[in-house]
């Protein structure tokens, strides 16, 4: 090792931005999150926890954690297990997995502001060619087979599908019905994320010794769901941990499709934070409340990511 | 047993061909709708490129241009009047300008201050790097509140700086490089210095030239992330189209559902689209490293 005064031109650059762009934001925010302060008044006034009162107590702020909670829950878990899944029948193909997993991941890299409007039409009530195949599908094949009625227990006059076609073709509005705005902005969610999982699990999957797979024949692990169990799962377990943390990250801050898609609509149902602190504090310039979900926000993923680092040292480990 | 092989083979080809389609279908609705005319998108018909029947489009009229010039196939028009509407070439440029100066000054900082975390010893330095650690845990996006807050205080709200600013600092880049250059023997660098060369020039001439396969994924997973980045430009951008990203410029283009006529608009966002796609499709390889990066330890 070596001596000399470099260092401090080639440290304290970054030190200065670290604190200036990342951590002063965090006070800023909890200072903030405890007046009544609005971008461009020039006084303001500490509220103490009226803010947080409001947001714990309102019921917009109320569907707001639900909707975020309904997307993380659902996104996270959905996208990793297709990922896995995408990634073990990938790795056991003999040919054309290269092309697969090409088009599996060019959701995570095409912009999703663009996608978004892309699957804006293709899911639109008359212009849409999803709900188009449905109405052309009536009657026939597909009916049978997303109308589940090959199902013992659905009767084929009164599955989803019979019922709309019966009704004029009355398929679901996806974006525009409370009912349905949340699951499809999930289900984008998924499509967008899932390649990207399934690239790190395949990056795991390689690391895998064959041995180890050998030996758990010898040990009597035949059918591929027990080497699954005995081999590859734990194997992948940092990859999942890994996986489901950045997910998580990423999930808590969808904006894009929401703002292009149902600005938090149809009645908040898909009002997630990001798009909160957005409309709030940037439309509507309510700075402090828009502060207060700033500082929740912050402490569920530094919660989040502690959670993971200590599950890490604990558990992980073979 | 062969015959079972087989059978579980097309068996997975069965289901990821679905999978595939399911993927592909919003990319098939934004390029099928950029070529088509208006009125076999409104009635969904014409497959993928429509008929391609040589007319003349009424709002291009409107707008004041003569018969002749709006008369040609709906692919050549939705292209044409896509670029007549809208300043395309400033936003790709503007995407340009502003994920390339990020990178830039993103692997000025971060690449000294790695190497120093790497390879000099002083007083701190374990301090240094518990800091940059912590900040991991940040994501920007996150913050932006109080970044805008800030940034509208110094008055930089509208302004190229104001999209740069925050990205400047990339406590990931410092510890992707940190953890690279732990890996460089320390010979190497005792022998720059034995041969008369500064900490300065041993960071830019020698470990720079070393950190290349590093410095390429990282750039890759930059370049991505702020080509794509819809929020923040959204919050500090909030009215000069000069100063409009991609992303905000498809923003603009969509008047959505009600506007006049969808081929252009389409059009638009598949010019604005395509650029990262086609690269990520020539480099796919190193894209997929890159993106991944950001976690393998």
């Amino acid at each position: 090792m070596h001596h000399s005064k470099a260092h401090i031109w080639f440290v304290w650059p970054a030190i200065i931005l670290m604190i200036v762009i990342l951590i002063l934001p965090i006070f800023l925010a909890g200072g903030i999150s405890f007046t009544n302060y609005n971008l461009g008044n020039s006084s303001f006034e500490w509220v103490g926890t009226e803010n947080y009162e409001k947001m714990f107590s309102r019921k917009t702020y109320i569907k707001m954690i639900i909707s975020t909670a309904t997307y993380v829950l659902i996104v996270v878990p959905v996208s990793v297990v297709l990922g896995l899944v995408a990634a073990i029948m990938l790795n056991s193909l003999r040919f054309g997995a290269d092309i697969y997993k090409t088009i599996f991941f060019l959701p995570v890299m095409a912009t999703l502001l663009a996608m978004a409007i892309a699957w804006e039409f293709t899911l639109h009530p008359t212009l849409g060619i999803i709900n188009s195949f449905l109405a052309n599908g009536c009657g026939g094949i597909r009916e049978f087979i997303l109308g589940f009625h090959w199902l013992p227990w659905v009767s084929s006059e009164d599955s989803w599908y019979s019922v709309a076609c019966a009704n004029n073709m009355d398929f679901p509005y996806w974006l525009k019905d409370k009912k349905t705005a949340i699951w499809t902005i999930c289900f984008i969610g998924v499509w967008q994320a899932f390649g990207f999982n399934m690239v790190l699990y395949l990056a795991g999957l390689t690391s895998i010794p064959r041995e180890l797979y050998n030996a758990a024949e010898m040990d009597g692990a035949q059918s591929t769901w027990e080497q699954f169990k005995l081999v590859t799962w734990p194997m992948l377990g940092p990859t999942t941990l890994f996986v489901v943390t950045i997910t998580t990250i990423r999930s808590f801050q969808v904006f894009d499709t929401i703002e292009i898609l149902t600005k938090g609509g149809p009645a908040k149902t898909t009002y997630v934070m990001m798009y909160a602190i957005f409309e709030k504090a940037i439309q509507q310039n309510i700075t402090s409340i828009g502060a207060a979900i700033t500082v929740v926000f912050i402490i569920f993923i530094i919660l989040l990511t502690f959670f993971q680092r200590y599950v890490i040292e604990k558990r992980v480990h073979y | 047993m062969l015959a079972r092989h087989y059978i579980g083979e097309s068996w997975k080809h069965g289901l990821l061909i679905i999978g595939a389609l399911i993927v592909l279908i919003p990319f098939y609705m934004m390029v099928s709708m950029s070529l088509k005319s208006q009125q076999e998108i409104q009635s969904i018909s014409g497959g993928l490129v429509g008929a391609q029947e040589i007319q003349t489009f009424p709002v291009c009229t409107k707008h004041g241009y003569t018969e002749e010039v709006c008369t040609m196939r709906p692919y050549k028009y939705n292209f044409w009047f896509a670029f007549k509407k809208a300043p395309i070439p400033r936003y790709l440029m503007n995407g340009l300008i502003v994920t390339v100066s990020i990178f830039l000054i993103q692997v000025l900082i971060a690449l000294p201050c790695s190497y120093a975390l790497a390879k000099l010893r002083f007083k701190g330095r374990e301090f240094v790097f518990s800091m940059v650690l912590f900040c991991l845990l940040i994501p920007v996006h996150a913050i932006a509140l109080p970044l805008y807050v800030m940034l509208a205080k110094a008055g930089l709200v509208d302004t190229y700086a104001a999209l740069i600013i925050p990205w400047t600092i990339s406590v990931f880049g410092i510890f992707l490089m940190r953890q690279f250059f732990m890996t460089v023997p320390d010979e190497l660098i005792d022998a720059a210095r034995m041969d008369g060369m500064g900490e300065y020039s041993i960071v830019w001439k020698v470990m720079l030239p070393v950190a290349i396969p590093a410095l390429l994924a990282f750039a890759i997973f930059s370049v991505v992330a702020h080509w794509n980045d819809y929020f923040w430009p959204r919050i500090v951008i909030t009215g000069n189209r000069d100063l409009f990203t991609p992303p905000l410029g498809i923003r603009e283009f969509r008047g959505g559902i009600d506007s006049d006529e969808f081929g252009p608009m389409m059009a638009s966002i598949v010019t604005v689209t395509i650029p990262l796609i086609v690269a990520f499709i020539v480099a796919q390889k190193r894209f997929v490293e890159g993106i991944t990066m950001t976690g393998m330890k």
